[in-house]
């Protein structure tokens, strides 16, 4: 907590420059410094900018406004885009910087309060600010005489020779000379025109930063902007529109925006792309003229308007389709979310906050799944009806004709997660076989609440067999009552479902459970997060104590470990949105995990790859609490881990479609020292690297854990064994 | 036309129409295959009598035990009883399918040793076990249930030489509602010996308190009695932890359970009274689930049932000697299979089957086995339909005990026959003959000429 509310000299440059950045949706720092650099090809207009944004700065960090935003640039890039509009609109002077900071002020206002509006629907407010700060000072300062109308953007080189002396006038001439296509001279006249820079210089050192700090945006502002050129041409428009006013930058972000920034980017979203550039093309059209009438240009209100307006509607889908997904944590750049989400959807698609396990003890048979074809139909159609079956297949043994001969009649019923018992029927009585009662159809049921809309029910059970009341407490895998034949049950059997309201009989919820082991002929899978079918054979996840133990990374505890004499410290971490995290004190590197008793799991890692973290994060990226030989807990790591950046470049750009660069975590137990009471776990981490079809193994890690926690872990990378020894201190 | 077998007359008085207080007439079904083998195929191939045991039902009876007991309880682990029958492929059939060893000597801790099981999964029960014994246990890390306090002192001397605490259980004997109780082996519950036990366990700091034994009988015809037995594990266990900060990891309930042979005296057949797997397990795991272990945390349930495990896959295949009438005019017939290979008949009336179907002619008869002693009877009193010699017949349910407590008397014990799963056949003991009956001997110079 006290981290985030430090105000360092690092955090207010890093804030300046991000809002640089954020302009075009990024935080990277390099490419906040070259767009810096390009507001000051015209020095007035990048002073008063800059002017603007600290004005902004400084007043959201007098104010108290959120630390966190202001260091992201949110909350400055709006003020800059005003800073900048007007220091290229009028003559310096004392007036103009004394407008300004003004100017900065109200937009900064206006910022906040269209984040209190508009945020509330979570939307952004993308340039919305500038747009109407911008429209007023226009207007406001048609009385301001004083000021005076520069001519400067209108004469480019006396502008460049101003700044870079005949050098630089040469340069631009040499770069007018070659015989660069017409639509990027456009192309690169609207990126510099979103810094108000008129010329073609300014918008390919843009075009360069942006392609450095995002390869998807660069990618998508290409598209964006040539399909809006095309359209031009096909329908006839007047292109001249596009040259000379230079709202070009409208189809370049909103394609970012909607390509790639705000959507995850994947092939819907470049279709959705292609298909909104008309409509911004229309609405261009229809506001330039509207607004024509009050000699106000339109700038980037297009973008606004379609670019909110999509989002909005996005919201509202009610099925919504995981292709065009909305981006909720936001990282910034569309690669990072790509790659994160392509993480978590992998391998949290179905994460869920409550982890359910199953309701019984041993392996148990699903009788009939999801969308069954007996009575799961309907709104009853997410349900499971389990039932034990012998060698042979058989769930009963003799020839059946009573419930007792059923191997699940009078078996234990668990409560499959923590929560209290909502409602209990428990009279009902068991049926002959083959019989069933249509007027009882659920049977002796137990509901119990988990959440406030997660309930599950168990049904058909023996009558007199329910242990619990309505109000017990009962926690994970308590024993609730004895699998039965009550109700629409013409043999024994126990059905199971996950539901939304309290009552008996309700509809069914889509739920996974959250871990079992499923069995094959000879073989064991672990399944995370899965919805078991029909004919599965399933039994819940032995926890072991010590990797129970070992890897329950206590919040504020701290890891020590050994490598060659030399002492690495890292914290276990939260940060306010309850993230977990270890931290490396020395190089500030961090890995994110979630634990949650069944699992590890490693999600970001954000530091140097050289760090100790960095391979820890590798070599514990997923593991599974229950120490099963011949289970292998596999993952996918995305590439964005593995690969250098120079590697990524390629990947990056056709990320949205496919990925030929990623990775394979692989994980496996390999010895206890005893079963019944292990003091010594040792297991086995390799990660599998793979480029284009082709597979290389990467480093292999060997962990080794005992009661007391982490004993040490191995890093064996390309024949050279690293070793890292946890060490123990005492508590006091 | 096939010559009839010639009966000799008799009068029978007829019982047509309802069936008496004894139930209906009695009719003896053959047994003409073991796992689709034919019987005499099998005499013909390895010699009368024959020991048979089925890979098919061993693993089918333990996989039903084990689904028993898995769907009441998380964790249950069984360990094979070696004494009931220790021949190393059946030990090994159990080991494949993850059971441990249970082992009473230092024998019976070598064999399982050879056959390949870890010290940490071997249990070492009895009252016999040697200081060497004890110490090797103890290196091994295996589980060391102590039968007595003098065997506790030794253990407690042995540990003090050690680098690791020794892992022990304590075997309990307990008022379970079956008479006699087994007071023999281990400490008391009720007196107050078995909390005395734990005690000086802890005290002592040198030996790790991982389990709670006990084993209430054998051919326990009551569940209620392991419900019991249970119950007052789980209590002795919550005290200890209660008391003494000890985290009980296992309870070892032991075997007993009965199998479908009749007992000699009882008044109902086997199969009318012996309780099932699904009987037994729930009677133990509904006890242990109402104990209130400490943190919730259940303990591992370990059984280590032998009979019921084995005796329905042994068959002992044999051939009818002679007839003969006794003085009383009563008819007698001498097998080759006598009380050296079926130690059990002391103790159950043994279910007998012919190879090809009979007469429905039933003759009270007494089945005398081959051997020169008075006492060797297989079945007394049994009504069985006529059988000639050369007549071949299996005696069913024999797996249990018999393999290990027959003896070299008079003759050389049979050769013993696996039936794998796939239905080929293994001599997987050899009949004995001269050499291995005399190998240990040795004759002093002196006696070398006579």
């Amino acid at each position: 907590m006290m981290r985030l509310n430090t105000v360092s000299p690092g955090s207010i440059i890093k804030g300046l420059l991000n809002s640089y950045a954020q302009i075009f949706f990024s935080d990277h720092i390099l490419f906040g410094m070259i767009l810096l650099l390009i507001t000051f090809f015209d020095l007035v207009a990048g002073f008063s900018g800059l002017i603007a944004v600290t004005t902004a700065h400084l007043i959201s960090y007098l104010m108290g406004f959120d630390k966190n935003r202001i260091r992201r640039g949110v909350y400055g890039f709006n003020c800059l885009l005003v800073g900048l509009g007007i220091g290229i609109q009028f003559e310096p002077g004392f007036l103009l910087f004394f407008v300004v900071v003004f100017a900065a002020v109200f937009t900064i206002f206006l910022t906040i309060a269209m984040q209190g509006v508009i945020g509330k629907y979570t939307l952004p407010y993308l340039s919305l600010p500038f747009l109407f700060s911008f429209w007023l000072m226009l207007i406001a300062t048609n009385e301001l005489t004083a000021l005076g109308i520069s001519e400067r953007a209108i004469y480019t080189f006396n502008d460049l020779y101003t700044l870079g002396g005949h050098r630089l006038v040469h340069v631009y001439e040499w770069w007018h000379s070659m015989a660069i296509p017409e639509s990027l001279r456009v192309y690169f006249l609207s990126l510099g025109a979103i810094f108000f820079q008129f010329n073609v210089l300014a918008g390919l050192i843009v075009g360069i930063g942006l392609l450095i700090a995002s390869r998807i945006s660069f990618t998508l502002s290409l598209l964006g902007f040539y399909t809006a050129y095309l359209f031009y041409h096909w329908v006839g428009a007047d292109i001249t529109g596009l040259t000379y006013s230079y709202i070009g930058f409208n189809y370049i972000l909103t394609s970012i925006a909607i390509g790639g920034f705000f959507i995850i980017p994947s092939w819907k979203s470049y279709l959705w792309v292609v298909i909104l550039m008309p409509v911004v093309a229309l609405v261009t059209i229809a506001f330039s003229n509207i607004f024509a009438v009050f000699s106000l240009p339109i700038y980037s209100l297009p973008f606004n308007i379609v670019v909110i307006i999509f989002l909005y509607t996005l919201k509202l889908r009610i099925d919504p389709d995981p292709g065009l997904a909305e981006v909720y944590i936001q990282e910034n750049t569309p690669e990072k979310n790509l790659y994160s989400f392509i993480n978590s959807r992998s391998r949290f698609g179905l994460l869920s906050g409550n982890s359910i396990i199953l309701p019984f003890f041993g392996k148990w048979n699903v009788s009939q799944g999801h969308r069954g074809e007996y009575t799961h139909k309907e709104a009853w159609k997410e349900a499971w009806d389990f039932i034990i079956t012998d060698e042979k297949g058989s769930q009963f043994k003799d020839r059946g004709d009573y419930p007792e001969n059923y191997y699940c009649y009078g078996k234990s019923v668990l409560a499959p997660s923590d929560g209290w018992v909502e409602s209990v029927t428990g009279n009902v009585p068991d049926n002959i076989i083959g019989e069933v009662n249509v007027h009882q159809n659920w049977g002796n049921s137990v509901v119990i609440k988990h959440t406030d809309y997660l309930y599950s029910a168990v049904s058909h059970l023996q009558p007199g067999s329910i242990t619990v009341k309505p109000g017990t407490m009962v926690k994970k895998g308590d024993v609730i009552g004895k699998c039965g034949n009550s109700g629409r049950s013409p043999y024994p059997h126990l059905h199971f479902q996950i539901q939304q309201s309290p009552l008996v009989g309700a509809p069914t919820l889509k739920y996974p459970l959250s871990y079992y082991i499923k069995y094959g002929k000879d073989t064991l899978k672990l399944c995370t997060f899965e919805i078991p079918e029909k004919g599965d054979l399933l039994s819940n996840i032995e926890q072991n104590e010590i990797l129970k133990n070992g890897l329950n990374f206590l919040a504020y505890k701290t890891l020590n470990f050994k490598v060659n004499d030399k002492r690495i410290k890292w914290e276990v971490q939260i940060d306010p949105f309850n993230n977990t995290y270890l931290e490396c004190q020395e190089s500030g590197a961090r890995a994110y995990f979630t634990f949650d008793d069944y699992m590890l799991y490693f999600k970001f890692f954000k530091g140097s790859r050289e760090s100790l973290l960095y391979y820890f994060f590798l070599a514990f990226y997923k593991i599974q609490t229950g120490f099963y030989q011949g289970i292998e807990v596999k993952d996918l790591i995305t590439p964005n881990y593995i690969f250098s950046k120079s590697r990524l470049f390629l990947q990056d750009i056709f990320a949205p479609f496919f990925l030929f660069l990623s990775a394979e975590y692989r994980m496996q137990y390999i010895s206890r020292d005893n079963e019944l009471d292990p003091s010594k776990i040792t297991l086995q981490s390799e990660i599998t690297v793979k480029s284009f079809g082709r597979s290389f193994s990467g480093p292999k890690f060997e962990i080794i854990l005992n009661t007391d926690g982490i004993e040490e872990f191995k890093i064996i990378d390309r024949d050279i064994i690293t070793e890292a020894v946890c060490i123990r201190e005492s508590t006091s | 036309m096939e010559k009839k077998i010639f009966e000799r007359p008799y009068i029978k008085k007829i019982r047509a129409g309802m069936p008496s207080k004894f139930g209906k007439p009695v009719k003896i079904d053959p047994l003409p295959f073991i796992d689709d083998l034919p019987v005499e195929e099998l005499i013909k191939q390895y010699g009368s009598p024959l020991f048979v045991i089925s890979e098919k039902t061993i693993r089918e009876t333990f996989r039903k035990a084990k689904m028993a007991f898995e769907t009441r309880y998380p964790r249950v682990q069984f360990a094979w009883s070696y004494k009931t029958n220790y021949l190393d492929a059946v030990c090994r059939i159990f080991h494949q399918e993850d059971a441990w060893a249970e082992v009473v000597s230092g024998f019976e801790y070598e064999k399982a040793e050879k056959n390949g099981v870890a010290g940490n999964k071997i249990i070492f029960n009895g009252p016999d076990k040697s200081l060497s014994d004890l110490k090797k246990a103890s290196e091994n890390d295996s589980l060391i249930h102590i039968d007595h306090f003098d065997e506790l002192y030794d253990l407690i001397e042995v540990a003090k030489k050690m680098d690791h605490k020794p892992r022990v259980a304590i075997r309990v004997n307990m008022d379970t509602g079956v008479y006699p109780i087994w007071d023999r082996f281990g400490f008391n519950y009720e007196n107050g010996d078995a909390w005395d036990a734990i005690n000086r366990i802890v005290r002592s700091e040198k030996l790790e308190l991982s389990g709670l034994h006990c084993h209430i009988g054998t051919y326990m015809l009551s569940t209620e009695a392991y419900r019991r037995a249970a119950s007052k594990l789980g209590e002795l266990a919550v005290r200890a932890f209660h008391r003494h900060n000890t985290l009980i990891k296992y309870i070892d309930i032991g075997g007993g359970f009965a199998t479908q042979n009749t007992l000699k005296g009882a008044y109902y057949q086997g199969y009318d009274t012996a309780p099932s797997f699904d009987e037994y397990a729930e009677s133990i795991t509904s006890a242990l689930l109402d104990v209130n272990f400490p943190d919730n945390k259940l303990p591992l349930l370990i059984l280590e049932t032998g009979r019921a495990l084995i005796d329905d896959a042994g068959f002992l295949l044999g051939t009818v000697l002679a007839n003969k009438r006794l003085s009383g005019g009563n008819r007698a017939t001498i097998l080759d299979v006598g009380v050296n290979n079926l130690f059990t008949s002391f103790w159950y009336d043994h279910e007998v089957n012919p190879v090809k179907d009979t007469s429905d002619h039933f003759e009270e008869s007494t089945f005398f086995g081959p051997l020169c002693m008075n006492i060797d009877v297989i079945r007394d009193a049994i009504s069985f339909p006529l059988l000639r010699k050369g007549d071949q017949f299996v005696i069913k349910r024999i797996g249990a005990y018999n393999m290990t407590q027959w003896m070299q008397f008079i003759t050389y014990r049979p050769n013993v026959v696996l039936i794998d799963i796939n239905g080929s056949t293994h001599v997987i003991r050899k009949m004995e003959d001269l050499n291995a009956v005399t190998a240990g001997e040795s004759v002093p110079d002196h006696l070398q000429k006579i």
